[in-house]
């Protein structure tokens, strides 16, 4: 049954693409301006900082690096990787799975932590941080699960030197950013505020045009990948709350350690798998996770913001911040 | 025993008086900067995410001549009518403080987080006509005005002259996204339309004429003060008062202040006297850059004003820059081009002040004062001799002595209250004939503080005189046991109080906020025990994860003990 339904898949994938070159070329623009907006919001010291960055910020290191591949590695290895899943189909879902929890947090995951009434300026900083250090631990995690997949599935490659370019790229907005906060703040700050807006418009957008589009994708898609897509946040949120809860950090700062955790930047994950597999004919697979996961974290996180604001006690934050 | 035996220490360029002044009042100090450093940058105003505007020197000053048209020309008040003036820190502040004042008007300074009750008593008790407020804080208005005689309400927004497009962004999030803009229900005129309306009915000769008559003498501000002791006063503070404060300070800052270079982080709340005097005041005068935080809390909120400005001067209390010691990218990347920090409000705790000359590699300062004395009393020195853990000495024409219960000076050394004489010094308390008597006597401001001097003529605090602990007969002061507690690695604020013991008569009780290495309550009492007398150690210790402040980040002692009073009373009644 459920080979026959991926066949049912594969055939209405290759009567039209899964991502068509005016998407592709519109994801390219979004992401640059989120690194744009990232970029404006950051000095030459941040990097210095980040380089030499002791404890504090390492609980913020460890869950966004340590805690997100583990639990995208697990759900691949307990889900995917079953005899009911034809393995050449889920090899690449698997890819993007990886890839997916080897990304760095998102802009997104500022603004939840916003609603959450949580530290945005915590918030703000572990996303900088996550994104600075991404370019040397995403290939890292990739290398590291990637070769524990692959010792199974030989045919399971991961073309780490294109991801580590496309992260080099990602990188120019961000020098284009820090240079024009340098000389105009005020566009910085106007930047950096784009920046997350338009981290949320990419989600609005993949929801009104590529769910229609790829409806029969999503139709057929097993339930195993939709468990993979919305566990890998969900996991990801809650066991970053309680290792924040046992270690005892203010319950502001708790709730933004899981959210940013939980959150990734899934533009960033979309824009590398398509430069770095355009044309190749399982982009689609590929893609699967990645574009699901952007779809149900924002309704993971909603839930989990109405959790936390109902858990917080007004007295918590007695004084209004302006703005 | 030498009278005023701290002469000697005054820096060679600082003189012990002040040279007599030609200035009448405040609009004529204001006058004097705004021609001096016309096309200088005077104020600029940050946002915590680096949004932010500018204005000269120049533009205050032809802005507050419009505002001042405006109150008296448009609005019709007299000379001496009261304005309150209800807002953060933002550009349209200075602009409406010298307004009032250039109009010949009373600023009554109130702060924005008052409930209504608060701001009923306050406008009621100063009799206010007029109230400038910031549109986040109006939503109060409706329930306050019709119990006050205030007539007319003139409404800030916090993007006041910002760029446009910037000032629109702020007002979108403000509106759509925090929601913070309640809907006003009581007739109001916007500020900008009252400035236009200003700028149409003024004469060229008109400012002249609104403070025909004003002297030295003359009230200026009306600055309420209490909220740590009781019901709120009216500190009357005048023209001469606030002048010669601002000369005062700034004399005996000698060399450490420059002409037309410094650049100030005003952090603490310009409604605030020490502020008010200290930032708006004293480096207006001087041509400084005022770099304005409309909130400090939480301390992130000034990491973009410290990138993105070349900061020289901080002034604060010891919860602020205690804060920002906390902060680990401030810790990491120290303010550059800081030259100085000045400290009041509260005991600066010794290994606060030790950390932050670590820290920043700049001196920080502590001084002394009152909303009564404008506020400046004492000071240590810039250049020369500064002295930890002291108040400093008197600032030029200022006599501070130290005084037992009969109002005799007591030994060098010896512990009294604090009483004070000089040109600062407050007209009395509005309308309180009675509060005034006992407050200022024979021309001396009893201060209600314990302080001792030493034989160079440097004080030293002991506590608040109302703060003081009596166990079992023994005077244990809070300030003591805080400043040893706070010492205890992992210990982020601290508060002492005393409360009602069947014993002892009272007992020391102490609550601790921890940073993410919390030191265990043995962990603090063996600390207490190396260093302190056996009735000084804290009966008990409790974490909380907060500690209630004043709007400046004073921690308040008599909320603590409060709170303590009705967790008690909960318990009897359960």
């Amino acid at each position: 049954m459920l080979n026959s339904l991926m066949i049912l898949a594969a055939e209405a994938e290759t009567q039209h693409q899964v991502v068509t070159p005016f998407e592709e070329a519109l994801l390219a623009g979004l992401v640059f301006v989120i690194m744009f907006g990232l970029g404006s919001g950051l000095t030459p010291k941040d990097f210095k900082l980040a380089l030499r960055r002791p404890q504090g910020l390492i609980i913020g290191w460890l869950t966004q690096f340590g805690i997100m591949p583990l639990v995208a590695y697990l759900l691949i290895v307990t889900l995917l990787f079953q005899d009911a899943i034809p393995r050449e189909y889920a090899i690449p879902v698997a890819l993007g799975a990886l890839l997916m929890g080897a990304v760095p947090a998102g802009t997104t995951s500022n603004i939840f932590t916003y609603f959450s009434k949580g530290n945005l300026a915590l918030s703000v900083v572990m996303t900088t941080n996550a994104t600075l250090w991404a370019i040397l631990m995403t290939p890292l995690a990739l290398l590291f699960y990637g070769g524990l997949l692959a010792a199974n599935n030989p045919d399971l490659e991961i073309p780490i030197r294109n991801i580590v370019l496309t992260l080099a790229i990602l990188l120019v907005p961000v020098m284009f950013g820090m240079l024009i906060r340098r000389y105009s703040p005020n566009t910085g700050a106007l930047l950096e505020l784009m920046g997350g807006f338009f981290g949320l418009f990419f989600i609005v957008f993949l929801m009104v045009t590529w769910v229609p589009r790829n409806w029969n994708l999503l139709t057929s898609t097993p339930w195993q990948v939709y468990a993979v897509s919305i566990g890998l946040g969900l996991f990801g949120i809650t066991i970053a709350y309680i290792i924040a809860k046992l270690i005892r950090v203010h319950p502001a700062n708790a709730r933004t350690i899981a959210l940013e955790t939980g959150i990734q930047n899934g533009p960033l994950a979309i824009a590398i798998i398509t430069v770095t597999f355009s044309g190749s004919p399982a982009l689609g697979e590929i893609m699967l996770v990645p574009a699901m996961y952007s779809l149900f974290i924002v309704i993971v996180s909603t839930i989990v913001t109405i959790f936390f604001r109902r858990a917080n006690i007004a007295a918590e934050q007695k004084i209004p911040n302006l703005l | 025993m030498t009278p005023n035996p701290w002469t000697k220490h005054y820096p060679s360029e600082v003189s012990p008086e002040l040279e007599p002044v030609s200035i009448r009042h405040l609009p004529d100090l204001i006058k004097e900067s705004s021609q001096k450093y016309a096309k200088t940058t005077a104020f600029t105003q940050v946002m915590p995410n680096g949004m932010n505007g500018s204005l000269s020197y120049e533009q205050i000053d032809a802005y507050s001549n419009d505002f001042a048209a405006y109150l008296r020309d448009v609005l019709g008040l007299s000379q001496g009518a009261r304005v309150a003036v209800q807002m953060p820190n933002c550009l349209a502040y200075p602009i409406v403080a010298f307004g009032v004042l250039k109009a010949g008007c009373v600023l009554v300074n109130t702060n924005p987080l008052y409930t209504a009750p608060e701001m009923i008593h306050q406008y009621s008790d100063s009799g206010a006509e007029t109230l400038v407020v910031m549109d986040i804080f109006a939503d109060r208005l409706e329930e306050v005005i019709s119990k006050t005689g205030i007539k007319a309400v003139v409404t800030v927004k916090i993007s006041e002259f910002f760029p446009r497009i910037v000032g629109g962004v702020i007002r979108g999030v403000q509106r759509y996204w925090s929601k913070t803009l309640p809907k006003i229900t009581v007739e109001h005129t916007s500020f900008q339309t009252a400035l236009a309306q200003g700028k149409d009915k003024k004469s060229p000769t008109s400012a002249e004429g609104y403070v025909d008559g004003i002297t030295s003498e003359s009230l200026a501000a009306i600055q309420y003060t209490g909220g740590t002791t009781g019901v709120s006063k009216g500190a009357m503070l005048s023209h001469g008062n606030l002048v010669y404060n601002t000369l005062q300070m700034i004399s005996h800052c000698g060399t450490g202040m420059r002409q037309g270079v410094e650049v100030v982080l005003t952090a603490l709340p310009l409604y605030h006297i020490f502020a008010f005097t200290v930032n708006l005041l004293g480096f207006y005068h001087v041509g400084a850059r005022n770099i304005l935080v409309p909130t400090p809390r939480p301390p992130s909120n000034l990491k973009r004003a410290f990138e993105n400005y070349k900061i020289t001067w901080l002034s604060g209390v010891n919860t602020l820059f205690n804060a920002l010691l906390n902060e680990r990218w401030f810790t990491e990347s120290p303010p550059k081009h800081l030259r100085a920090s000045a400290a009041g409000g509260m005991a600066l705790q010794a290994s606060v002040a030790e950390r932050w000359r670590e820290v920043t590699g700049t001196p920080i300062v502590e001084g002394y004062g009152l909303t009564e004395s404008s506020p400046v009393l004492t000071f240590n020195p810039l250049t020369g001799m500064a002295k930890d853990g002291s108040i400093g000495i008197p600032v030029p024409s200022t006599e501070v002595r130290c005084v037992d219960e009969s109002g005799t000076e007591v030994a060098i050394g010896e512990p009294g209250e604090i009483v004070a004489r000089g040109p600062q010094i407050m007209l009395g308390y509005w309308q309180r004939p009675e509060d005034t008597r006992d407050t200022l006597r024979d021309g001396w401001l009893h201060t209600g503080d314990i302080a001792k001097m030493d034989s160079d003529g440097y004080f030293t605090i002991v506590d608040r005189k109302k703060d003081m602990i009596l166990v079992s007969g023994f005077n244990v002061y809070p300030n003591e046991v805080e400043e040893q507690i706070a010492a205890v690695p992992g210990v982020l604020e601290v508060g002492v109080i005393g409360v009602a013991d069947d014993r002892s008569g009272e007992k020391v009780q102490a609550y601790v906020v921890t940073t993410l290495q919390a030191p265990t309550a043995d962990q603090i009492l063996a600390h207490c025990r190396e260093n302190l007398a056996a009735y000084k150690i804290p009966q008990s210790i409790s974490f909380v994860d907060e500690l209630p402040k004043s709007p400046i980040g004073k921690i308040l002692r008599r909320e603590l003990r409060d709170n303590v009073v009705s967790a008690i009373s909960t318990e009897k009644g359960a």
